[in-house]
């Protein structure tokens, strides 16, 4: 970081050293006690909590464990290679021998920061990981010697170009048209751009071999995350705030240590499906959450408000990038070719994700259609959309997706919130208000 | 001449009921999930290939004419089902790709639009060789004018217009006349037969080899290269697309479009390069192009989306494949 | 059976009484900073018009924005729960119910059995709802309850904006130094306040009967306005701000019934 010092900044303001540590530290209590806080209202939430939550409770302080792992791997001469989207093809960070990590920023706090650099009314998430740049909070995002960014929305287009002031940045531009042939063209050659460019960026070649068994990680980590999925199709069994927990922390931890917890605790869900032992009542409504992705640790604002209202629902499933759809399709490798294995990871990050800053034909078809499923397989009773200010593309979704709800006569409430704490008197009026109409609606 | 007959039957019960333990053990061992179908297949294709050798060397042979009803009978509730499990020239082509997979050589594609190109071609061949025979005969007309024996010798003459459909069917070495020598190997190939009919010998022979030379090295980086004009395909997609028979159960593959987020992998792993499965909304997948050999239904990562039906009863789904083997295997292995 | 149902809302505190499904006593207090001991002061006006003792009470329910705060609660029930209950019980036909509050507005889509299908509620600023009328009237230097009247007499609308109370204030600067009339204004600002509240309803979708509920529902200006924006006539109840306390008091009895959780 010295040397980028000295290079003139073309975004970031100037800070003090003094500012920023006061800042950093005062940020970093804030947030541990946050943590701490969100930890401790998931245990009370369920008092039985399975045995295997506590490994996740540890992975989820940021600044604890897990950032001594990846320092430690960083003195071994390993690279950390963040990124910013799901599309990131994390498969070939893994091939070439370095660590993936999420960096999106999930603190109320430093999106105040954020607003010296760019205006209020652009996306939180932008605004917050701009702050912990600003302040150097995110231990993740300091410790990752390059960022992938994919450009899906236009905060994170201009987000990339702001970081650029003090990290190295490899943008992949990522065509807004899903299913044509061209587009998938572009994008797997901006793949094996990005190939390349990790391999001279660690000077390790991604072989068919490591490429293979990168893939294979993948694979198991998606094949424990749709154990856990199926498990969640019943009566509820896990609080969904401890699922939504395990999911994004596949983001950051280690993923074979990761796929490794989460099959304990399935194991153990398993066990307490037999013996009928059930986080909450069966009447309790089942809640989907969709919209805006919802980062640890200060966006669990709402999944509490759910899960601890009077009265209370469970979330059963969410269609959120910082949730389900981190993990739920698989890389579909027909032939074990290097090439085929390249093709189908960038089908993989293109074609199965059902961003909404895709188009095609029919609209966002896909997402569309993926909601209701959803809505069927795991029996949603209502979905709550939520979006935070500034968040155009779910936003703008909200109607079409209201419509194909409607028709299935499964409500949908479009929660619009901000990133900051302040509103959780108002969020918790409108919450609840929605989880008596779902009960309403069960009770007759 | 009886005792031979009944030998051959026998061999035929013995290869059936080998190919079956075949079936049976792949189903048995082969947990991989990816890949079970695939290797059903080719057990199907094996022993399809040996039934028809033995179909083929009966003595006496069995008119061609039979074999051609019985296909298309079989045909019209199968559908192309034929191409995609049975047919041996396919299998030729199976195993290339079986190949070169193993030594993870990459495989080309053809442009879409060539592919679209071909496969509207198929039937333009088709209807070339069913017709080429005919203008022949008139040019050069056989003494007896008697209206059945003409249309008999039509058939069974030399130009057989009907082989053209039922040529892939032709197993690799079969003591057929008129095929092609190798050496002292007496090899059949499909459409050798034709090509030396109609072209003179020398030429013919050269024409022969260079057809088969093409095919077998296409076919060895493109997968299925000839099936996507192979006229005997087309034949079976008109006889399906005949209206009169669209009240018989057909098999087909069917797309649940809500539980598809259209990852693509439909469309990539697909032998023929066909892009309605991937593209259709949902419902029945209606292309003459699929051969229903599965591999869609077997790669697609999301359970139920994607079913082979016949009729209504479904027969085959897609099903969450990483439960499979090859992820636990390896993991035993660390 | 006697129950009580308490709304306590930003501004005023209101309770009704009810007695075997008829209302026998109502009253009302501001809210104030201790809207607990407010809540009190309404609960035992409701009792002194009953004539009734607090241990007659079978149940309490309170709703409104500082429902957790209410006394002698047995439970409690949403805003719009309450609304859609309520606005149903006095009018059969009702299907959606705006209710128009002083700091919020939000409208119910319900179904004949007075259960909420569908809710929106206002974004955080409060120009949809009573504090804008408020503050508007301030700007215009007219009392509260002349600014309705007053607005009838205008014969057309100045344009303002309405996406912000403060933004609304200085608009109204604006068209006093160009000299607009004050009933002009002040039709100006019900339009502009309707213009929000129909625009909300819209996204909900508007299925007749229309009722209009809440404290800025006894404005005439108001009501006026929103009839020409929704272009139709919205019902409004004899006590349209007690219409909350109804809800809470109606939920009251079925849950000491047993029949509604």
């Amino acid at each position: 970081m010295n040397k980028n010092e000295t290079v003139e900044r073309r975004y970031l303001p100037e800070i003090s050293r003094k500012e920023i540590d006061e800042l950093k530290n005062t940020v970093k209590v804030s947030s541990q006690k946050i943590i701490a806080d969100n930890i401790e209202r998931m245990k009370k939430a369920d008092p039985h909590r399975p045995d295997a939550m506590k490994y996740f409770d540890d992975i989820a302080n940021l600044f604890g464990r897990r950032q001594q792992e990846i320092q430690a791997e960083k003195e071994k001469g390993k690279k950390v290679i963040g990124y910013l989207c799901l599309f990131a093809p994390t498969e070939l960070i893994s091939a070439a021998d370095a660590i993936p990590i999420r960096v999106n920023s999930g603190w109320y706090d430093t999106s105040k920061l954020g607003d010296r650099v760019v205006p209020v009314e652009v996306c939180p998430v932008i605004r917050s990981t701009i702050g912990a740049k600003m302040i150097e909070l995110s231990p993740f995002l300091e410790q990752s010697d390059a960022l992938i960014s994919v450009l899906t929305c236009d905060g994170m287009t201009k987000l990339s170009e702001i970081l650029s002031d003090q990290k190295t940045i490899w943008g992949m531009n990522v065509p807004r048209i899903k299913d044509s042939t061209q587009s998938l063209r572009f994008w797997s050659d901006e793949i094996r751009h990005m190939k390349t460019q990790i391999e001279t960026f660690t000077g390790n070649k991604i072989t068919r071999n490591s490429l293979k068994e990168a893939i294979t990680v993948s694979h198991r980590a998606t094949k424990v995350f749709r154990r856990l999925q199926e498990l969640r199709k019943g009566n509820p069994v896990i609080m969904g705030r401890d699922a939504m927990l395990v999911n994004q922390a596949y983001t950051w931890d280690d993923k074979k240590r990761w796929t490794e917890k989460t099959e304990a605790l399935c194991d153990e869900l398993e066990k307490r499906v037999q013996q009928k032992d059930w986080v909450c009542n069966s009447d309790t409504p089942r809640v989907m959450l969709t919209g805006t992705p919802m980062f640890w640790p200060d966006s669990w604002k709402l999944p509490t408000l759910v899960e601890e209202g009077n009265p209370q629902g469970i979330i059963v499933a969410d269609e959120q990038c910082s949730g389900e759809r981190i993990l739920s399709d698989p890389i579909g490798v027909d032939e074990w070719s290097m090439d085929d294995m390249l093709n189908a990871i960038s089908e993989r990050y293109l074609m199965a994700s059902t961003c909404p800053c895709f188009t095609s034909k029919d609209g966002n078809e896909d997402r569309i259609n993926w909601l209701l499923n959803k809505v069927k397989e795991w029996n949603v009773q209502g979905v709550i959309y939520y979006v935070i200010r500034g968040c155009m593309l779910y936003a703008m979704e909200y109607s079409r997706v209201k419509k194909a709800l409607d028709k299935i006569n499964v409500p949908v409430y479009y929660l619009d919130t901000e990133y900051t704490r302040e509103d959780v008197g108002q969020l918790k009026t409108r919450v609840e208000a929605f989880m008596e109409l779902l009960n309403a609606r069960v009770d007759f | 001449m009886a005792g031979e007959l009944i030998g051959s039957i026998l061999s035929l019960i013995v290869l059936v009921g080998l190919g079956t333990a075949g079936v049976l053990t792949v189903l048995i061992w082969k947990k991989n999930r990816v890949a079970r179908v695939t290797f059903l297949r080719f057990v199907i294709q094996a022993v399809g290939l040996a039934a028809l050798f033995f179909l083929f060397s009966l003595e006496p042979s069995i008119p061609l004419l039979y074999v051609l009803i019985t296909w298309f009978t079989v045909t019209l509730f199968l559908g192309r089902f034929f191409c995609g499990w049975i047919c041996p020239f396919a299998f030729i082509m199976d195993i290339e790709s079986l190949i070169r997979k193993t030594l993870k050589i990459r495989h080309r594609l053809l442009p879409d639009k060539l592919n679209i190109a071909l496969h509207k071609g198929r039937y333009l061949i088709l209807a070339v060789f069913l017709l080429l025979p005919l203008a022949l005969w008139l040019l050069n007309p056989p003494p007896n004018t008697a209206s059945a024996v003409m249309m008999a010798q039509l058939l069974a003459g030399p130009f057989r217009p009907y082989s053209i459909i039922i040529d892939p069917l032709i197993p690799f070495v079969v003591p057929w006349t008129g095929q092609l020598v190798l050496g002292s190997v007496n090899l059949s190939y499909p459409y050798i037969g034709n090509i030396l009919t109609f072209v003179e010998a020398t030429p013919g022979q050269i024409f022969a080899v260079v057809f088969v030379a093409v095919t077998l090295i296409g076919a060895f980086f493109v997968r299925r290269v000839w099936c996507r004009f192979c006229p005997a395909g087309a034949s079976i997609a008109a006889l399906n697309k005949f209206k009169a028979f669209k009240g018989v159960p057909l098999l087909y593959i069917e797309k649940d479009e809500e539980k598809c987020p259209k990852c693509g992998v439909c469309k990539r792993v697909c032998p023929v390069q066909v892009n309605d499965v991937y593209e259709q909304k949902g419902g029945k997948i209606g292309t003459s192009q699929c051969m229903l050999c599965a591999r869609c239904v077997e790669m697609c990562p999301y359970e139920d989306t994607l079913k082979i039906k016949f009729g209504n009863k479904p027969v085959f789904k897609s099903r969450n494949w990483l439960e499979s083997s090859i992820v636990n295997e390896e993991r035993k292995i660390e | 059976m006697i129950t009580i149902g308490m709304d306590l809302g930003t501004q005023k505190v209101k309770a009704v009484a009810l007695k075997d499904g008829a209302v026998v006593g109502r009253g009302q207090s501001f809210a104030g900073f201790d809207p607990a001991q407010a809540a009190e002061h309404a609960v035992n006006d409701a009792l002194n018009v009953a004539g009734l003792k607090l241990s007659d009470i079978n149940h309490f329910t309170a709703t409104g924005s500082a429902m957790d705060l209410a006394p002698h609660t047995n439970s409690t029930v949403s805003m719009m729960g309450a609304d859609a209950k309520a606005g149903v019980f006095l009018i059969p036909q009702a299907r959606t119910i705006i209710d128009v509050g002083a700091e919020e507005a939000r409208a119910v889509k319900c179904d004949e059995r007075g259960l909420m299908m569908e809710f929106v509620v206002n974004e955080r600023c409060a120009a949809g709802a009573g504090a804008f009328i408020e503050a508007m009237a301030r700007a215009l230097e007219v009392n509260l309850e002349d600014m309705g009247p007053l607005s009838l007499q205008a014969e057309r609308a100045s344009p303002i904006n309405a996406s912000c109370v403060i933004f609304g204030e200085s608009d109204v600067v604006s068209l006093i130094h160009r000299q607009e009339s004050k009933p002009e204004i002040a039709r100006a600002v019900f339009d502009a306040m309707a213009d929000r509240v129909t625009s909300m309803v819209h996204r909900l979708g508007i299925t007749p009967e229309v009722v209009l509920i809440g404290g800025v529902a006894k404005d005439p200006g108001f009501v006026a306005s929103l009839n020409r924006k929704l272009g139709l006539m919205v019902q409004i109840p004899v006590y349209p701000d007690y219409v909350g306390a109804l809800g809470a008091a109606l939920t009251a009895a079925a849950r000491a019934k047993g029949a509604f959780k």
